[in-house]
């Protein structure tokens, strides 16, 4: 999503109506519900098979001196190296990668999950930026407790952008961009489904 | 201490607190992080004036910088007036480095070039005197940046030796060598920095079992009957398969470390054949057969070959490592190409790889495994195919199957001697 998108202060009321928005927010809450079920095969049934699910690497890059006193010079997105940098994101997956989670969570060898971690996630700030056709880009942020038997308690947080497309069974995800608000990650895995 | 009892002399056994003891870590920091080749950038990171990357030597910050001479200088991250880091980024290019608290400027070799505050004194201090501290020694092998805070160290070559057999078997399959794709992954593991090395210097027999719900039975059985482990030197290690002769083509470029390549299409699985198909040319007959699996060079390097990325495991403290692993592509490739390997390694491997957490879950558990009370007199058994190892006249040193733990043995007698060093 772009940068000048993010920076669109306004939504359109002929397109993001009251109900519009009822909608996009009980998808979420029922995204979030499925995770925190660890119904992980039902989750997937929520992706698009053309997703494209990405976690950008987050740097700290040069101050830009010629920046200076713009927002721009302290703009999140100079941080990101995403899929289409020459960076490592740390997380850039298609639909079989996701599938290949979701088996490996009904394993029971599947060690670092066994026994299975407990999470509770927080979905709000949902935004729809715009609706195109059957498109829509909407952000959200999370919060998620993570707690692994025998670790310590971790919590997560980050922002999602996503691209959702509506079709007759409801939305699905096409496009998610995670943005983890982590500068040193200690958490255990960001291998987990955000 | 007596070293002695911590690794006995063939290195079967090694007592837990080689893993979790403070005292046996600063002896590592002394006669390992501050005396052996460590590894620091590759040159396609900083390819013009100016380029300059982030790295650690143990837990010393390192600015490793490419001057308008076109050297590459490696100075430690820290102002010669209070001690602060002079560089916050990454990486980037500039021409200077700025210490926020007085403004002491460095040009991009380390020379001191400004004190703001001089000039309201008399005296001058002597500025060449109080450039950053140079890392003393860098060296670079297939422009792979290596650094030693020993001035005496042989060099990079010797100290890799028959390494670079192994390493070439990549290195050189590829018509313009291998680039490092931007900048590492990097993240803080609950573990001692030596078990994500051993991990990668020859264990790759926890595969079928830690992996098990990953990789499937019909890659681990490639790697039971076709997997060699080598100790080109003590400390270094290498594991591959090494593919008949009249293996079809895909099966040595790819297998299913390769899963970004069967989605990948036609193009990239074209590339891979081309490559395949020069591999006798450029690397010979044997070396063309090999099938990379891991690989290590002493102490704290990795080569993922699988998954194309090498990985450094920095240590911070005897109970926490930061790990950094960075993509690896042919530098010839097409852009595109070098995403999907990327995605190959970011998708297993990394803070946010399917088989890494389970690594990462191996590790933190092992530690605490060597911190707990009564069981001084269980040291961890490191004995299996205990001289089962053997030369072999095809290929550089000693060569047995993947299950011999031989590769750890010879690490771990390395890491003796060199802790008795330490000591005096």
């Amino acid at each position: 999503m772009s940068d000048e998108k993010m920076q669109s202060d306004c939504y359109d009321p002929a397109k993001v109506t009251p109900a519009l928005q009822l909608d996009v927010e009980q998808f979420y809450y029922r995204e979030a519900r499925l995770l925190d079920n660890r119904q992980y095969q039902s989750w997937l049934a929520l992706c698009s098979e053309s997703i494209h699910y990405v976690m950008p690497a987050r740097t700290n890059p040069l101050v830009d001196n010629s920046e200076r006193g713009n927002e721009s010079m302290i703009s999140i997105e100079r941080e990101l190296e995403g899929a289409d940098s020459t960076g490592t994101p740390i997380r850039n997956e298609t639909y079989p990668y996701l599938m290949l989670r979701v088996e490996r969570s009904f394993k029971p060898n599947a060690w670092a999950e066994n026994p299975p971690a407990r999470t509770r996630r927080i979905v709000g700030n949902i935004e729809i930026l715009d609706v195109q056709n059957d498109r829509l880009s909407v952000t959200s942020a999370f919060h998620l407790h993570y707690s692994r038997p025998g670790s310590e308690n971790f919590l997560y947080a980050g922002q999602r952008r996503d691209v959702l497309l509506r079709g007759e069974d409801g939305y699905k995800i096409l496009d998610r961009v995670i943005i983890m608000d982590v500068a040193e990650i200690v958490l255990p895995t960001l291998g987990l489904f955000l | 201490m007596n070293i002695a009892d911590v690794v006995n002399d063939d290195a079967t056994l090694i007592s837990r607190r080689a893993w979790s003891d403070p005292e046996i870590y600063e002896l590592e920091k002394r006669g390992i992080f501050g005396k052996a080749w460590l590894f620091l950038a590759h040159e396609s990171q900083i390819r013009e004036s100016g380029d300059f990357v982030q790295a650690y030597m143990g837990e010393t910050p390192i600015i490793v910088s490419r001057g308008p001479d076109g050297a590459v200088y490696a100075n430690i991250n820290s102002c010669s007036h209070r001690g602060l880091p002079v560089c916050r980024s990454d990486h980037g290019n500039t021409t200077k480095f700025v210490c926020p608290y007085h403004n002491w400027n460095y040009d991009v070799t380390g020379k001191l070039v400004a004190i703001p505050q001089e000039r309201h004194v008399k005296g001058r201090p002597d500025k060449s005197k109080l450039g950053l501290k140079a890392v003393p020694r860098v060296e670079s092998w297939n422009g792979m940046i290596f650094g030693s805070f020993d001035p005496e160290i042989e060099s990079l070559d010797d100290y890799l030796g028959d390494m670079r057999f192994y390493l070439d078997a990549f290195f050189a399959r590829f018509p313009q060598g291998i680039e490092f794709y931007g900048a590492p992954q990097r993240w803080k593991i609950n573990a001692n920095w030596k078990l994500p090395v051993e991990n990668q210097l020859g264990d790759v027999n926890h595969g079928p079992f830690l992996h098990a719900a990953v990789i499937p039975p019909e890659a681990n059985a490639e790697v039971f009957e076709l997997g060699l482990s080598v100790v080109p030197k003590p400390g270094h290690g290498a594991t591959f398969r090494l593919m008949p002769e009249d293996a079809p083509v895909e099966s040595v470029a790819w297998g299913f470390e390769g899963l970004a390549t069967l989605l990948g299409g036609a193009e990239v699985q074209d590339y891979l054949r081309e490559i395949q198909a020069q591999a006798k040319e450029r690397v010979g007959p044997l070396r063309s057969r090999m099938k990379g699996l891991t690989y290590g060079v002493y102490p704290n390097l990795s080569f993922l070959w699988s998954n194309t990325a090498f990985k450094v495991s920095h240590p911070r403290g005897p109970g926490q490592v930061e790990y950094w692993s960075w993509s690896v592509v042919p530098a010839d490739a097409p852009d595109d190409f070098k995403k999907i390997m990327r995605g190959n390694h970011t998708a297993f491997f990394g803070p946010g790889g399917i088989l890494e957490q389970e690594d990462s879950e191996a590790w933190v558990q092992q530690f605490q495994g060597s911190k707990i009370d009564y069981a001084e007199d269980r040291p961890y058994f490191y004995g299996l195919g205990l001289g089962e190892e053997q030369e072999r006249s095809d290929m550089p040193g000693l060569v047995s199957v993947t299950a011999n733990e031989f590769y750890a043995r010879h690490f771990f007698r390395r890491w003796r001697s060199a802790l008795e060093a330490a000591q005096g």
